[in-house]
């Protein structure tokens, strides 16, 4: 190409062809007559109408707009007028929307798109369309004062239809009804103005002319009204009802209150009618007298100006007062629209007129007439005992009588009324008219703690027989106690097999933790069917419901009994007489004299009552057993169980104490952590679910030992808990009722031993089941006794608990420390000395009294649990002790003296009770402790590794 | 009796201000002023003394439990119904922390000697231990049965109040236990009591527990045998938590009753020393001032009373 542009010479310019100059009209043209679109699409151009390329590619240019594909300037985007609006602020230049309108659009805007011409539009919506953009034009010509487009939509021009023009002319006037009605009352306004000439020109009349005046007007008026029905509704509402007030566009500020919109409009026509109009009084009827005068009210500031949806609802709205405020009114050109609307504001519906006098009344209805046979209580059908009964109120708590003798003479005497019936206590009444001792029955000194205690009593015995209706009192509102709720929750759930009428409502007290699981291991059910083939309180069912209770709750193991959860409702003393009653009859049913101890059982209350003098003697033998079981049940209580717990490290640091697991040799804790979470989660949960259930287990106590059995990582435990059985016992505190029973257990093991001894002929464990027989037979029983050792192991599950402190160091400690004690403060050795008095002596009775019918009951299964238990322990044993070296054997043994001498301690501690405060410095021996038994633990721990 | 002399029964003080129910009132470290909080929602500073209100503290959005002051008087804590347990400046007014992590109410605050810690006692059955001296907003403890790696087992219901020595942490809990958790020992020691734990003070020897059940008991246990060692019945208490504590000397038991009644017991012999009617309604909180014989109850009328003797 460049060869032979070489070869051509030019000379001069050359002409421009015309057509070139005219290229871009051409295309313009081209473009427009759709030759263009011929082209490919890649080859079409957009171009405006004059021809000039509206779009470029992304590297010429992009869009283009304005001059020379600018926007507005040659030179760029520079503003074509740059004013600095930093000095003349106002003359800054208002943006439009015309400034980013094309023309086409501009063209659509001034509404010359495609719409139908005003001669057939029927219905004015071009009309309204063109005014409105007219308006519009006009609005971007002066500027508005309130900004944007709102106005605009909301006050549209009216344009007049082609309809309406034509109506117009047919001479219909606008806001009225097509329909002709204006002939009649034209006549009529005629014929009144002519009455009103006329009786103008007698103007002598001057009072009697006001009058007819007022008269003609009213008339007027009324026949405006009347007219008003007729009217249409054709021109919109807003033209007749232009705003005037401040409120916000679209509030109402009656719309939950229309009663004072019509007062509103009445005072607003009132204005309009000021001259000659009062406006309608309906308020009256809606107020009564108006009283208040407007003030501020609640909810209005102080500085808030006082509106009129800030009126007193309450107050009683003068409105009289305040309406020749707000006169001024929009005026109306037309006079008789001016009568129309406001005789129309008057109208609630079209085609309804407001009454003139508003006789707006509560129609007021006379009450039911009742029936003279109506008795104003609710009965119940159902036989809802708390609410069949005249609930009678609940005498008040009264503080028992200072003497004793009285307190105790009445308890007994409310129990046993409450039991027999309101007749003995008349009886009774009778009889000791001139006993001193029964002043209260009549209402001398005690009469009120009596009644109280009666009222007491036949709470408890609430929902029982139907003897003493006239007492029966409903339960007093029951609070929902932890125990309720727990209750509410099911966290009993093998309770249900108890028939629960009664419990259901009375043991609100009941402290039972979910799981009663024990009870699947415990409960015999020999005896216990044999509890329940005999009934021996068939007279008083609820009784009889206590005892099954009590019976089962025994065969379960444990002391803690009914009386927990009867401990609202039940007096101490008569759980005691009670719980005396349930011993007797249960070890009489054992015995198998049912029938005959049973009836002594149930009869002895009417014995001991039966002489009026030897009540009283009953009554504090009654009290102070009741304290014995009462002690009994409570020494059972404060339980004690020990974990090993692991505070943070921060915790202690925080304490300004060292970590107790710091310095330990090795990572015995936290390796341990994590093996318990892991492996030993098993026996992890049942201490739990042990410790779930509050220790009801004191004698017979198999599902704690299987928890023992169970601790496999504690093998050493294990050895040493198999010999150690018999070492311990010897040492263990004398009690009568446990001697055979002890003996019987050890024969059991014995044989179970042996026969263990056939079946594995394992040296080592024979060795150990030879130790295991030695002891016993070196064994003295010094007060010829053996206690349950079972008890005071079952007390310590945990083994962890067990090597805490060796009783060598801390024996001499205490000693010191009761000397300390001495010296301290005279209160706490009165605490020391004095506690021992309370209950060492009393307890060792009612162990005696107590246990030994349930150890006679429990004796024949547990003995053969006993075995089974002490195989297993076998079993595990040997698997132990295969591994078991020379230095686990001297640690066992060392561990089993302090173990044995732990139990010593343990179990003596319940007797002992000289020492009950142990001054322990426990804090130089601690860490010395814990070192100690780190070690033993980490021992521990390897070999549950080898296992 | 010289005992009936010596202890606080007459009105020295009304203070008048709480908007509904007290639930706590408390003295501060060295007694001269006490902290009360209550239903409204607002913690007041008095000068109990004097019968004068210093301050109130507002930021709690529910109802305020239970306040301690530390010992240096400079910070207290408070906790509700609102589930966060709050470290105030006492000068101030102002809350300088808020420890969020129980999942319900809490029940009771502490702090511990050197005031490093707030132990709160919750409704999520956890005692929790946060720590004041950092900034970390997460427990330094959480005695919580969910975490079996710092804990073995711990409460089974709600923990109703907490007390601390130097060494252990000691809970009452509705599940019947007072647990005590030695932190020098590494052990926890459980002493379940059979009825729901209310209330628990220890003794001024430090040697003794006072726990008050539900079952309108207080019982005194040996702290370090766990047993029982003493019994205190004739108030109410059994569905309110309701306060006890000891006398300084250790030689009386106070507890307050649902019927507005204040006992007082001896201590060895569980005699009702004396009883009087201090407010018309349940005595929330009794507490004892640390060296006189002066004592503040507050009941759910709205008012605290200033005893002395």
């Amino acid at each position: 190409m460049g060869l032979e542009e070489d070869d051509f010479v030019f000379h001069g310019t050359p002409i421009e062809r015309e057509d070139e100059i005219g290229s871009r009209k051409k295309k313009a043209v081209a473009g427009a007559s759709g030759n263009l679109r011929t082209l490919p699409a890649w080859k079409q151009e957009v171009i405006d109408e004059e021809g000039r390329r509206r779009f470029h590619g992304a590297f010429t240019g992009g869009y283009s707009a304005g001059y020379y594909n600018t926007v507005g300037s040659k030179e760029g985007w520079a503003p074509q007028s740059f004013t600095s609006s930093r000095k003349n602020r106002a003359g800054a230049r208002k943006q439009n929307i015309s400034d980013f309108l094309d023309e086409d659009e501009k063209a659509e805007l001034e509404g010359q798109s495609l719409s139908a011409s005003s001669q057939f539009d029927t219905f004015g919506f071009t009309a309204a369309e063109h005014s409105r953009k007219q308006a519009e034009k006009e609005r971007h010509e002066r500027p508005s004062a309130i900004p944007g487009p709102v106005h605009d939509e909301l006050i549209a021009p009216v344009s007049e239809s082609v309809g309406v023009k034509l109506l117009l002319k047919m001479g219909w006037r606008r806001g009225h009804s097509i329909k002709d009605v204006r002939a009649g009352s034209d006549a009529r306004r005629e014929a009144r103005k002519a009455v009103l000439a006329f009786s103008a020109d007698e103007s002598t009349k001057g009072s009697s002319d006001s009058l007819v005046l007022e008269s003609e007007v009213k008339t007027s008026l009324d026949s405006q009204i009347n007219e008003d029905i007729k009217f249409s509704e054709t021109t919109p509402v807003y033209v007749l009802n232009p705003k005037q007030d401040l409120h916000g566009l679209g509030y109402d500020p009656f719309k939950h209150a229309p009663e004072f919109r019509e007062k509103k409009r009445s005072r607003l026509s009132a204005g309009k009618e000021a001259g000659y109009k009062k406006p309608l009084s309906m308020k009256e009827s809606l107020f009564g007298p108006n009283t208040g005068k407007i003030g501020p009210g609640f909810g209005i500031g102080a500085l808030e100006e006082l509106d009129v949806e800030d009126e007193d609802v309450y107050a009683g709205y003068d409105f009289n007062q305040t309406y020749v405020i707000e006169d001024e009114q929009p005026v109306r050109p037309h006079n008789d629209n001016t009568l129309r609307l406001t005789a129309k504001e008057h109208n609630v519906l079209p085609g309804f007129g407001a009454a003139s006098n508003s006789d707006y009344s509560v129609e007021r209805f006379d009450p039911p007439k009742i029936p003279k046979d109506f008795v104003a209580r609710h009965k119940f059908l159902g036989p809802r005992e708390a609410e069949t009964k005249p609930t009678a109120v609940p005498p008040p708590d009264v503080s028992p009588p200072e003497d004793k003798n009285l307190k105790l003479l009445i308890d007994g005497f409310a129990t046993f009324v409450s039991r027999c019936g309101k007749l003995y206590e008349d009886l009774s009444r009778e009889k000791n008219e001139s006993n001193q001792l029964f002043d209260f029955l009549p209402g001398g000194s005690g009469h009120d703690y009596y009644v109280r205690r009666l009222w007491e009593e036949q709470q408890k015995r609430g929902d029982q027989s139907n003897l003493q209706l006239d007492f029966k009192v409903p339960l007093s509102v029951e609070k929902m106690s932890a125990e309720k709720r727990g209750s509410l929750l099911g966290e009993r759930p093998l309770q249900k097999s108890l028939k629960e009428t009664e419990t259901s409502a009375s043991s609100g007290g009941s402290f039972q933790f979910p799981t009663n699981l024990s009870d699947t291991f415990t409960k015999s059910a020999s005896s216990q069917e044999a509890a329940d083939a005999v009934k021996p309180f068939k007279d008083d069912p609820a009784k009889q419901e206590r005892f099954e209770q009590f019976l089962k709750e025994k065969y379960r193991g444990g002391l803690r009994t009914t009386d927990s959860s009867r401990f609202n409702s039940m007096s101490e003393s008569a759980r005691a007489q009670e719980r005396l009653d349930f011993e007797a009859a249960a070890e009489a049913i054992e015995k198998g004299k049912a029938y005959k101890e049973v009836r002594r059982a149930t009869e002895r209350p009417i014995d001991f009552l039966a002489g009026g003098l030897q009540f009283t003697s009953g009554g504090t033998e009654q009290i102070k057993d009741s304290g014995v079981v009462d002690m009994k049940s409570s020494k059972t209580y404060p339980k004690r169980e020990e974990f090993q717990w692991r505070p943070a490290p921060l915790l202690c640091k925080r304490f300004d104490l060292p970590d107790p697991f710091m310095g330990k040799p090795g990572t015995a804790p936290r390796a341990r952590n994590k093996m318990d979470s892991l492996i030993f989660l098993p026996d992890t949960v049942k201490a739990a679910s042990d410790l779930q259930e509050p220790k009801k287990e004191t004698t017979v106590e198999e599902p704690e030992v299987e928890v023992q059995v169970e601790n496999v990582e504690r093998p050493v435990d294990l050895y040493k808990a198999i010999f150690s059985d018999d070492s311990e016992d010897d040492e263990e505190q004398p009690m009568n009722g446990k001697k055979e029973e002890g003996q019987e257990k050890k024969n059991e093991a014995a044989a179970a031993t042996t026969l263990n001894r056939l079946i594995a002929g394992d040296f080592l464990e024979s060795l150990g089941k030879e130790l295991g027989f030695e002891v016993p037979s070196n064994v003295t029983y010094p007060e010829g006794t053996k206690p349950v050792e079972e008890d005071s192991k079952s007390k310590r599950k945990s083994d962890a608990s067990s090597e805490r402190r060796p009783e060598t160091k801390e024996k001499p400690e205490e000693k010191t420390s009761s000397l300390k004690l001495g010296s301290e403060g005279e209160k706490s050795t009165k605490r020391s000395e004095k506690s021992p008095r309370n209950w060492s002596g009393e307890e060792k009775s009612t162990k005696n009294k107590e246990e030994s019918p349930r150890n006679d009951l429990s004796s024949s299964d547990s003995s053969g649990d006993e075995g089974r238990r002490r195989r297993s322990k076998k079993d595990k044993h040997r698997n132990n002790d295969s591994e078991s070296d020379s230095s686990s054997d001297y640690h066992s043994r060392d561990k089993r003296s302090s173990r044995s001498r732990r139990k010593r301690r343990e179990s003596s501690r319940e007797n002992r009770s000289s020492h009950k405060k142990h001054y322990k410095t426990k804090d130089s021996s601690s860490s010395r402790y814990s070192m100690d038994e780190d070690r033993k633990e980490s021992r521990r721990e390897k070999r549950r590794h080898r296992d | 009796m010289s005992a009936t002399t010596e202890l606080p029964t007459k009105e020295a003080n009304l203070l008048k201000g709480h908007e509904g129910a007290v639930l706590a009132a408390r003295f501060n470290g060295d007694g001269n002023y006490a902290l009360t909080c209550g239903k409204d929602r607002t913690i007041r500073l008095w000068n109990p003394h004097r019968g004068i209100l210093i301050k109130t503290y507002k930021s709690h959005g529910r109802e305020v439990r239970d306040v301690h002051v530390t010992s240096d008087n400079a910070k207290f804590c408070s906790c509700g119904g609102d589930r966060q347990v709050y470290y105030w400046d006492v000068s101030t007014g102002r809350v300088i922390r808020k420890f969020r992590g129980h999942d319900g109410e809490v029940n009771a605050v502490k702090f511990n000697d050197s005031s490093a810690v707030v132990v709160s006692a919750g409704f999520d059955r956890s005692l929790r231990v946060w720590d004041c001296r950092s900034h970390s907003v997460e427990p330094v403890q959480v005695f919580a049965p969910f975490l079996r790696f710092t804990i073995i087992d711990t409460f089974l219901d709600t923990v109703m109040s907490v007390v601390l020595t130097k060494t252990e942490i000691i809970g009452g809990s509705v599940d019947g236990t007072v647990r005590t958790f030695d932190i020098r020992m590494g052990r926890e020691m459980s002493d379940n009591l059979g009825q729901p734990v209310n209330c628990i003070s220890i003794s001024n020897d430090g040697n003794c527990v006072l726990a008050g059940c539900l079952d309108s008991t207080l019982r005194l246990l040996d702290r370090t045998t766990g047993e029982l060692l003493q019994v205190y019945k004739g108030h109410i208490s059994k569905s309110f938590k309701t306060d006890c504590c000891l006398t300084n000397s250790d030689a009386h038991v106070i507890g307050g009753s649902e019927d507005g009644m204040v006992y007082f017991w001896d201590l060895v012999d569980a005699k009702v020393v004396s009883k009087f009617r201090a407010h018309d309604l349940v005595v929330t909180s009794v507490s004892y001032h640390p060296k006189e014989d002066c004592m503040l109850t507050s009941s759910v009328d709205g008012t605290v009373r200033v005893w002395k003797k």
